[in-house]
Order: structure tokens, then C-alpha cells, then sequence
């Protein structure tokens, strides 16, 4: 069953279309990736899921009916830019958030010293947030999406700003709430997480779903054309080679898009064998991340857009 | 449509937030300790120059026989003088004498005499004059009067004191009464608390705006009940507020008769004035605190009323406009500007309180007074001042409620689409345009 549905959603502001004829469904139970790069449009879909935003055309239905502010309460939603009040109290502050979302005081404040319990943060209940460092503030802000038990989980980038030991023990938590039955929107940037998390995807560029299914069926869709090799010798026997990539390049390891299709690797295979010693020879799909980079950049080359993630770095 | 239970919990929020900031702790224990320390000075400093200024008033009777009764309370003030009111005039101005009062013939039947002097003569003054007055008059009226409820009601109806200020330029009012000042003062402190909470609202969007807390709460209410909780809530930390220092300030004053008691009873003045024993001491402590207390006019339930609905309305009006500032701007600095169209109106107020005291049943008084953005100020000034006619009343009334609705619905429409607003800085004419969308 569908939990959510998007169907033909635009929204404009001003003249520009921030959310394209956007169609996508969730179904129930399960971790869905939405993803894109910055300024894609992912947050205005959020808002329009959560009913901060009204689409102008189009239809959002969630859990069987027209989104509206009466689904709100059965909503999780943790935004990507996180904010807390600063001068209140932890246990005070997550008991408002739960309030808000209809759940009674003594009813929340139980919840809440259970979930501080469980993330090993009982002790900072009585702090003010501003006490916290900021890997403790994204904690409570985590708890206080969760505390109202949705049934419905909008996450975006939820593990930025925890170190790799929370990033796990947030990991796990979405997957036991997953587990729970619960259906979870998962945006990010970072791919591999999507990867491991994710049931199915869409992957929004300039307002518009360019890819739509599971990452199986992505990965399908690009073939086998993805070389990954490990070898001891001489690396210039790579130079050689026409008609590849080159998506990671060290002395001793290459990772190599084929542009001739996966018979090219063969090719390749044996003109490595003349030169060097061979360690690891794999042919595989290209992962998420390198899917995400060719569709959101059309025909720029890893390279290429590499440059141009460098140039925006600064 | 509204959410009560999201409302109510965002009041209560707002509400314990501000509350338990130690800023309203200090402001609101504190300042009644501050405002009582400076009357109890002020007060004292009045009784000591008091006791050294005498003043010598002229008295013009055309009674031949209240005019002479008055003398004989306290010859060394009061005099009975046969000049005309021209020649008294130009007395006052030559300093030879500091007034005088015209006591008309019909002043057993209307009660009014008008006092003359050189202006600022000080509420102790008048009512000294008006107590004095009031005592014979009241005695020459059961006198004439047999009827007893007819006597009770007119032995109740006193004396009023019309001053005259003469200057160069003539005479004019005199702005003595103490009700006056009640006014001024409870416009001042509606004007200073619109301001203070006003800002404190805007501030609070402001500050769930820039710490991104906004799209958490958006997520789970409307805006329209995030603003409205938000200026309920802090609303009702302005009432409490006021709450509190009315009953503190009322503890104080009333143990203020005895702190100046006690300051009184180590004045050496006091026993330079000749008199020695402590019944002597006792009697003119008394009679000071009982004069204190006489010089604090009467505030009646109905100001006490109208002050606290122009406060709510008024409040509201602008809070919600404050609000709505607030949600467009991503922080305090940039409020500051688009401000200036909300600051001006309540500020305007202030420099009308004056004139509009001196002049309170004017033209220009009433139809500034019946300006929604200026009602609250204005009205409470002249309903304390004079005897407002009951329609403009009920004008007043109905378009601050007018006003008010109307001020929360625009301000609802501009903080919707203010608070998701980020980035460039926007322009009056953006926010109009908000409204329309």
C-alpha cells in the first residue's frame, strides 16, 4: 500500500517552477531516498509532504487522503538546517516539540527521558541546549522528531554533524523504526548512505524526478561498466588505454568508467597483464554516487564536475 | 478551523519562557521597588520645601462673606483685597504677590472658584486651597440647605479648582490637576509597554526564524496559530506584569506612610518649627501623611478598566504588526528599518499627550484620540483627564476591535510567507505584496 503519493505536484514561486510536475509514491514500511543535489527542490517537496507549502497544482495524498494540516501530527520531520531554543531546558524543549505534535505533557516528558535514556544522554535533561555541543544538540533534535511516534518520518540529511559512532547508532535506530513499520523519506546527499538505507529512490534535479525506482533497477539501467582494479607495477600502461574515464586514479589502485561497454574490459584486462602484476580485477555497476554525478550532470565528465564542485568550494 | 490545543500550547511556551527569564524577574520585582523609591523621595522633598514656601494669595470676594471666612483660616497666606482682577493680574507678574482667588457669588451653588497665579504653583498648593475652601463652603451649605439628602449629596460634591496660568500673553489652563498627570502617566506606561513587548515579539520570531526552529514548529501548527500563541502568550507576560506591579506598588505606598513617618520624626525642620513634645511630633507627622495622601488623587474602577483594554488592544494591534516584521527579516539588524512605519505611529502619541492634556474636549483631541494607532495612548489620557462623552467611548471601543482583527489578519498573511523567507533582505512593498498573495 501507498503511504504517500505525489502526483504531477507544481509549485512556482514567482515565474520559476522550484517543483516540476513531480510524481513519485512511497510504500509503506519502507526507507525511501529522496535525493538531488543542492538547490534541486528536495526541501519545497518536503514542505509541500509536511503542509508548510500548498502545491498549485497536482495532488499530494498521504495515507489515503489530501495532505493537510490534521496529517501533521502523525508526521516526523527533521529538517536539514536543525534548530533548537537555545536558552531552554533538553527535557523542556522535547516535551514542547511533542506537545505540539498532540502528544500530553506527562505523556511526552516520559517518552522523552526513555529516548535520553536509550541515546545515553539522560544526564543533560536539565541543561539548556545552548550547554550542549552540537553533536548533542543534532541528538536532541533527532529525539524530538521521533518522541511523537510517527508513523511517518521525513529525515533530511539526518546524519550530518555526528561523528561515524552516532551516524551507526542513528543508522540502526532508522532501521529498527523501519523494522517498527514505519515509512521513512530519506534525503541526502551522501549516496552510500542512501545506498545501504534505501529501499527505493527518486532523484530530483532542477525541480523534476530524473530517476525514479529501486537503486536495483537504477543500477541495472547503466550496466556493468564500471572497472575497479588493484595492481603492483608501473602504472603508465593505464595511459595507453582509449575510450575510459578515469573516475579514481592512484598508483596502485584505478577506478575506470568504460565507455565502449563492458567487452572493452576484456581488452583492458589483457594489455594489464603485460604490464604488472594483477591484484583485483572487478567489473561491477556503477554505485549510487557515481549514478547520481552522470545523471545530475548530464554530459560533463567526473572530472569536469569535479572542478566545478572545487571551484564552488570556493 | 483553528487548532485551540496548538495555540494554547504555544501560549503556555511563549508564556514560561518569558516568565522565567531572569530580565522579567528584575523588571518586574524590581521596577515598583524603583518607581515607590522615587515618589517616597519626591514625596519627601516636597514636604521639606513645603515647610519653608509660603505662598501669599489675594482673594476676590464677591460673596463679602466667604472671601472673609477663608482669610481667617491662615492670615499669613490668605488676604482679602478689593482690587479688580486686572490689577491682582499685574501683581503676579511684578512677583508682588504669588495669586489670588475669585470667589464668584454663585460658588455655594456650583462650587467653583478660580485661582490666579504665575502657573507651576504645584498640586499641593491647590488642594491645600481646595480643603480650606471645601470646609466652609460645605458648612455654609447645610446651612442654607435643610432637605438631608439633598445636603448629603451636595456636601459630597465638593469644590472643584479650575487654575488659571497668567502670563504675559493672558490667562490660560493650568495643568495642576493631579488627574491629569494619572493620565499622562498611564498613557506613557501603555506607550512604553506596547514598545517593550512589541519588540519583545518581534524579537522572538526573529530569533525562531535565524535559529531555523520555525520549520519544526511550521511542520506542526499553522502559522496563523504560531503567531497568534506567540503574541497571546507574551501578552499575557505584559499583563501579568502590570498584575504584579499594581499589587506591589499598592504594598509599598501603603507602607510608605510610615517610612516617611519615620523619615519625618528625625527632620530637624519639623522641630525648628517651634513646636516640641512628641504629641506636637506625632500630630504634624499625621497630618503630613494624611496630606500626602490627599495630594494622590482618586483612580476610579473605570480608568483602571479602560487602562487595561487600551493596553490589550493596543498590544495587540501592534504585536501582531511587530510580528509580522519580524518573520521577514532573517535578523534583528534588518527589523530595525522596516520598523520605522510601526515605531512612528506609536510615537507620535507622546508628543500629542501634552496638548491634548491642557486641551482634553478639543476638536483636534477627540479625533486624534479616536485614531485606532493612537487610541490607546490618547484615549487613556483623556479619559483621565476629562469627562469623555459616552459615544466616542463606544466609537473608540469598536474601532480598536476593528482594528485589531484587521491588524492580525495582515499580519497573518505576511508572517505566513515571511517566516520560510530567506536571503534578500525584503521591502515594505514585498510585504504588501505578501498580503495580496
Amino acid at each position: 500500500m501507498n503511504i504517500l503519493e505525489l502526483k504531477n505536484v507544481v509549485k512556482y514561486f514567482g515565474d520559476y517552477k522550484a517543483t516540476n510536475n513531480v510524481s513519485f509514491s512511497i510504500k509503506e514500511g519502507t526507507v525511501f531516498g529522496l535525493l538531488g543535489p543542492n538547490g534541486a527542490g528536495k526541501s519545497t517537496i518536503i514542505r509541500q509532504i509536511t503542509n508548510i507549502y500548498m502545491p498549485d497544482e497536482g495532488e499530494i495524498t498521504l495515507f489515503g487522503e489530501k495532505v493537510g494540516p490534521e496529517h501533521q501530527n502523525r508526521m516526523g520531520y527533521l529538517p536539514e538546517e536543525r534548530g533548537l531554543y537555545k536558552k531552554v531546558k533538553v527535557i523542556d524543549q522535547l516535551i514542547y516539540f511533542a506537545q505540539l505534535k498532540g502528544v500530553t505533557k506527562s505523556k511526552a516528558k516520559e517518552k522523552a527521558m526513555q529516548w535520553l535514556i536509550k541515546l545515553n544522554a539522560s544526564d543533560w535533561a536539565d541543561k539548556k541546549i545552548e550547554e550542549l555541543s552540537k553533536g548533542m544538540q543534532q541528538k536532541i533534535q533527532f529525539i524530538s522528531t521521533i518522541l511523537h511516534d510517527p508513523e511517518f518520518l521525513i529525515l533530511d540529511e539526518p546524519f550530518s554533524g555526528f561523528d561515524p559512532i552516532n551516524v551507526e547508532i542513528l543508522k540502526s535506530i532508522v532501521l529498527d523504526m523501519k523494522k517498527l513499520g514505519k515509512t521513512i523519506i530519506l534525503s541526502t546527499h551522501v549516496m552510500n548512505q542512501a545506498e545501504q538505507l534505501c529501499d527505493e529512490i527518486v532523484l530530483i534535479n532542477k525541480g523534476e524526478v530524473i530517476l525514479d525506482g529501486t537503486i536495483r533497477d537504477a543500477k541495472k539501467r547503466f550496466g556493468r561498466d564500471h572497472l575497479k582494479l588493484e595492481f603492483e607495477g608501473d602504472d603508465t600502461w593505464l595511459d595507453q588505454i582509449q575510450n575510459i574515464e578515469f573516475i579514481n586514479r592512484t598508483k596502485q589502485n584505478a577506478e575506470i568508467k568504460l565507455l565502449n561497454g563492458e567487452e572493452q574490459a576484456q581488452e583492458i584486462l589483457k594489455t594489464a597483464i603485460e604490464n604488472v602484476k594483477i591484484y583485483k580485477f572487478n567489473l561491477v555497476e556503477p554505485d549510487l554516487h557515481e549514478i547520481f554525478i552522470r545523471m545530475v550532470g548530464g554530459d560533463k565528465t567526473y572530472d569536469e564536475l569535479n572542478a566545478e564542485h572545487q571551484e564552488e568550494q570556493k | 478551523m483553528i487548532n485551540k490545543s496548538k495555540i494554547w500550547t504555544i501560549i503556555q511556551h511563549e508564556y514560561l519562557l518569558k516568565v522565567k527569564s531572569k530580565g522579567f524577574i528584575i523588571g518586574t520585582f524590581l521596577a515598583p521597588i524603583g518607581i515607590v523609591a522615587l515618589i517616597a523621595f519626591s514625596a519627601s522633598m516636597m514636604i521639606m520645601f513645603k515647610d519653608t514656601t509660603e505662598r501669599k494669595l489675594a482673594i476676590i470676594d464677591d460673596t463679602n462673606m466667604i472671601g472673609t471666612m477663608l482669610a481667617e483660616v491662615d492670615t499669613t497666606k490668605y488676604y482679602l483685597s478689593d482690587e479688580t482682577s486686572k490689577a491682582l493680574k499685574d501683581k503676579i507678574i511684578k512677583q508682588e504677590i504669588d495669586g489670588f482667588v475669585h470667589i464668584p457669588s454663585n460658588i455655594i451653588e456650583k462650587g467653583e472658584v478660580e485661582v490666579f497665579s504665575e502657573g507651576g504653583g504645584g498640586i499641593g498648593f491647590v488642594s491645600s486651597l481646595e480643603n480650606n475652601l471645601s470646609k466652609i463652603v460645605r458648612r455654609e451649605r447645610m446651612k442654607v440647605m435643610n432637605a438631608d439628602e439633598e445636603m448629603i449629596r451636595l456636601v459630597e460634591s465638593g469644590v472643584e479648582v479650575t487654575t488659571q496660568k497668567v502670563t504675559e500673553e493672558g490667562t490660560q489652563h493650568d495643568n495642576t490637576q493631579g488627574m491629569a498627570y494619572i493620565g499622562y502617566i498611564l498613557g506613557f506606561i501603555i506607550y512604553f509597554l506596547v514598545f517593550l513587548y512589541g519588540g519583545l515579539v518581534s524579537r522572538a520570531v526573529v530569533e525562531e526564524k535565524a535559529n531555523r526552529i520555525i520549520e519544526v514548529i511550521a511542520s506542526s501548527a499553522k502559522p496563523f496559530e504560531i503567531m497568534l500563541g506567540k503574541v497571546v502568550g507574551i501578552g499575557m507576560v505584559g499583563l501579568s506584569q502590570i498584575a504584579v506591579w499594581i499589587v506591589l506598588t499598592s504594598i509599598l505606598v501603603l507602607s510608605l506612610g510610615s517610612i516617611i513617618g519615620a523619615f519625618i520624626e528625625i527632620d530637624p525642620n519639623t522641630l525648628a518649627n517651634g513646636m516640641s513634645g512628641q504629641m506636637a511630633m506625632q500630630q504634624a507627622q499625621d497630618a503630613k501623611v494624611a496630606e500626602i495622601m490627599s495630594n494622590v488623587p482618586q483612580i476610579d474602577i473605570g480608568l483602571i478598566i479602560g487602562f487595561i483594554f487600551f493596553f490589550i488592544t493596543g498590544y495587540f494591534i501592534y504585536a501582531s504588526l511587530f510580528a509580522a516584521v519580524g518573520s521577514a527579516v532573517d535578523n534583528e539588524q534588518d527589523a530595525g528599518q522596516l520598523q520605522m512605519p510601526l515605531t512612528i505611529p506609536i510615537m507620535i502619541p507622546i508628543f500629542m499627550i501634552q496638548p491634548i492634556m491642557e486641551n482634553p474636549d478639543s476638536t483636534i483631541a477627540s479625533v486624534a484620540s479616536l485614531f485606532p494607532f493612537f487610541t490607546p495612548i490618547l484615549m487613556i489620557v483623556r479619559l483621565a483627564s476629562t469627562q469623555v462623552p459616552a459615544w466616542e467611548i463606544i466609537l473608540a471601543v469598536l474601532l480598536q476591535i476593528l482594528t485589531f482583527v484587521a491588524a492580525l489578519w495582515v499580519a497573518g498573511r505576511i508572517y505566513r510567507i515571511g517566516i520560510l523567507m530567506t536571503g534578500k533582505k525584503p521591502k515594505l512593498t514585498d510585504l504588501i505584496k505578501w498580503i495580496k498573495m
